[in-house]
């Protein structure tokens, strides 16, 4: 349990050599299984950071390591490999790809990334089936919903077709941006309750940022951005 | 993967997608269009004088004997006479010869006053000889054989008389109406401007002048009466337009000239066909370059619609490629999305270039054919259309690399930030 998912020592970056430092971090742990809510309002330097734990950007100084592989000794094609094997990413909206189907869509991680597709494959008889069932157990197979565009898709059905996709071939991380704040009340709390039984299903662990800290109490740990990071707030 | 995701995108924006092939097919279709019309004009002029080594007529300019003699445009401004005539031919090296009288026309056609030997040695397309759809050649004096399309536009038949003006107008006053003449052959399709003549025999040609002078003096009837008889007698017209030369040997050609040129008789000159045409196209290739160079300009008109159509769909789709980012993809990825996106935009509208072009030519065939008696082939693209066929591709993903640069650009550089 208590194997390391994200180590991050020293963390530092800025967009460019002019630009001012927006992220600083001493240090931050997180270990398997962990559901943590990360906290930060905006500007705080939480997409940076995001981007940073994705291996999208590299910082300046410091390392992140990821599953026990530091990010930064990987080059940016391995880099990019190694986020399309281990992390499903959820964002706040626009999620999807307008003009790819539902499955589709769900399946578009296991083009990129052979581990998921085996691993999509070794439960269900296809890439395919994997996708229609998670989507299943996210209260998204029933009627038509599979067949529609997805931009005919609520905004709550859409975050669930990302959610599915994070989740598919079983990534060891799901980082999820921010993807409650375009749902109200009733059905954030709905989305949270499926997304924790999925990652508990896949054994993923869970990085859920949100500015909304009336959520932080479902989550094993909270961590707010602006008590780690030190470098001046952006406004 | 990435070209599949290429493709869906596309045909999630048929519209633009549909303009931009448009764009690029229509000008694809312009610049083969421009070139096949150049190349087949070429190549149908030079088949119609192929198996010809010397064209003589009185003296003027090499060129415009050609045209008049051969493609029945313009009029030749001076006969020859027969002697003249009768005295090359019999020149040794001289394998044939096939006299030309022209001046008159029938309903807008040309009136060509040959004899047999038209139908005998006459070839086209180098090997090609002369074959008659129906009827026979000339028997009577009062016999013609239609071109092709003098029949076919007219709707002649066998036996139909057919009565020939003086002039060379569409419309003209003065008819010999006394002297109609009967179609007795019909000439199957050649794609050379024979189709577009009317042949009588030398004969009855100057039998029909001479009656039309008749009218105005009797006596003169009267004495020539007994020339309107059967055709193939010793009967010598006075003068003729031009006439054909075939050799014994090609490599006789230049010599021979020079002999025509020099012949004390009367002032006459010999054209090599293949040089008079070269001529031709000297003159022509300036208007020529101007078209293919307004064609180029068409294409990269319809190459730079492309470029907008792509350039303005990608701020909206910095969220798509910060979406396939998250999902692994690599910039270099992304890169060959948009890049892919440009290249099945320009091949589709290579492809469909390519298919109006065959479309309109079969469409226009009988058209260009009946109006400018050019027989245009539909035969496969050649090395060089290939060729220009190959640079508008490359020219499509050249221009393709701008979008996808840039969007490569964002990709690095907005990370996992979606920017609205």
């Amino acid at each position: 349990m208590a194997e390391p998912v994200v180590e991050v020592t020293d963390l530092r970056f800025a967009w460019s050599q002019a630009a001012a430092q927006v992220i600083d971090i001493e240090s931050l742990r997180i270990v398997s299984g962990e559901r943590i809510f990360l906290r930060g309002a905006s500007g705080s330097g939480k997409s940076t950071l995001l981007s940073l734990l994705a291996g999208v950007v590299t910082p300046q100084a410091g390392k992140v390591r990821m599953l026990g592989q530091d990010l930064g000794a990987l080059a940016g094609a391995a880099r990019d490999r190694f986020r399309a094997d281990h992390i499903g990413y959820i964002f706040q909206m626009f999620n999807l790809i307008a003009y790819l189907s539902v499955v589709e869509n769900v399946c578009l991680p296991c083009g990129f990334s052979a581990r998921r597709r085996s691993r999509a494959m070794r439960d269900g008889a296809s890439v395919e089936a994997e996708a229609v069932r998670l989507l299943g157990h996210l209260d998204m197979a029933q009627g038509d919903v599979l067949r529609r565009p997805v931009t005919a898709l609520s905004v709550g059905q859409q975050q669930r077709v990302a959610a599915a996709r994070a989740l598919i071939g079983a990534p060891e991380l799901v980082i999820a941006d921010e993807p409650t704040s375009s749902l109200d009340a009733d059905r954030r709390a709905a989305f949270l309750d499926l997304l924790f039984r999925e990652c508990a299903r896949e054994h993923a662990t869970l990085i859920f940022v949100s500015h909304d800290a009336a959520l932080a109490p479902r989550f094993d740990r909270e961590i707010a951005i602006a008590d780690i990071n030190r470098a001046p707030l952006a406004l | 993967m990435i070209l599949t995701l290429a493709i869906r995108s596309l045909r999630n924006r048929k519209f633009t997608a549909a303009l931009s092939v448009l764009s690029i097919a229509l000008a694809v279709l312009l610049l083969l269009g421009v070139e096949r019309m150049r190349q087949e004009s070429r190549a149908s002029f030079a088949a119609t004088i192929s198996g010809t080594d010397l064209v003589v007529g009185a003296r003027s300019s090499p060129l415009h004997l050609l045209l008049a003699a051969v493609f029945h445009i313009g009029n030749a401004t001076n006969n020859l006479r027969w002697e003249s005539y009768r005295a090359i031919a019999a020149r040794p090296g001289v394998a044939w010869t096939i006299p030309l009288s022209l001046g008159d026309s029938h309903r807008g056609f040309r009136v060509l006053g040959t004899t047999a030997d038209y139908f005998a040695h006459f070839r086209y397309a180098r090997v090609r000889p002369l074959v008659l759809a129906q009827g026979r050649a000339f028997e009577h004096a009062r016999d013609a054989v239609l071109g092709a399309e003098v029949a076919r536009a007219l709707k002649y038949q066998l036996a139909d008389a057919i009565v020939i003006a003086h002039g060379a107008g569409d419309v003209s006053f003065m008819l010999h109406e006394q002297h109609p003449f009967t179609v007795s052959g019909i000439l199957a399709p050649t794609g050379t401007p024979v189709d577009r003549a009317v042949h009588i025999p030398l004969q009855g040609l100057d039998a029909m002048h001479e009656d039309a002078g008749a009218l105005a003096d009797p006596l003169a009837a009267i004495i020539n009466a007994d020339r309107d008889t059967e055709a193939g007698e010793a009967f010598v017209p006075r003068e003729i337009t031009a006439f054909l030369i075939g050799l014994t040997s090609r490599a006789g050609a230049l010599s021979m000239q020079r002999t025509v040129n020099e012949y004390r008789g009367e002032p006459l000159t010999a054209v090599l066909p293949g040089i008079a045409l070269q001529e031709l196209w000297e003159l022509t290739g300036a208007v020529e370059t101007t078209l293919f160079a307004v064609s180029v300009l068409v294409v990269v008109v319809g190459l730079a619609g492309m470029l907008v159509a792509l350039l303005t769909g990608l701020s909206e789709r910095r969220r798509e490629m910060a979406v396939l980012r998250s999902l692994g993809a690599r910039p270099a990825q992304v890169f060959a999305l948009i890049l892919g996106e440009a290249g099945c935009l320009t091949a589709l509208g290579l492809a469909l270039g390519v298919a109006l072009l065959y479309a309109g030519l079969f469409a226009a065939q009988p058209w260009i054919e009946s109006r400018l008696g050019l027989f245009i082939a539909l035969s496969a693209p050649s090395a060089y259309e290939l060729g220009l066929l190959l640079l508008v591709g490359v020219a499509g993903l050249l221009i393709g690399l701008i979008p996808a640069w840039r969007c490569y650009r964002y990709s690095l550089a907005d990370g996992m930030t979606i920017r609205i």
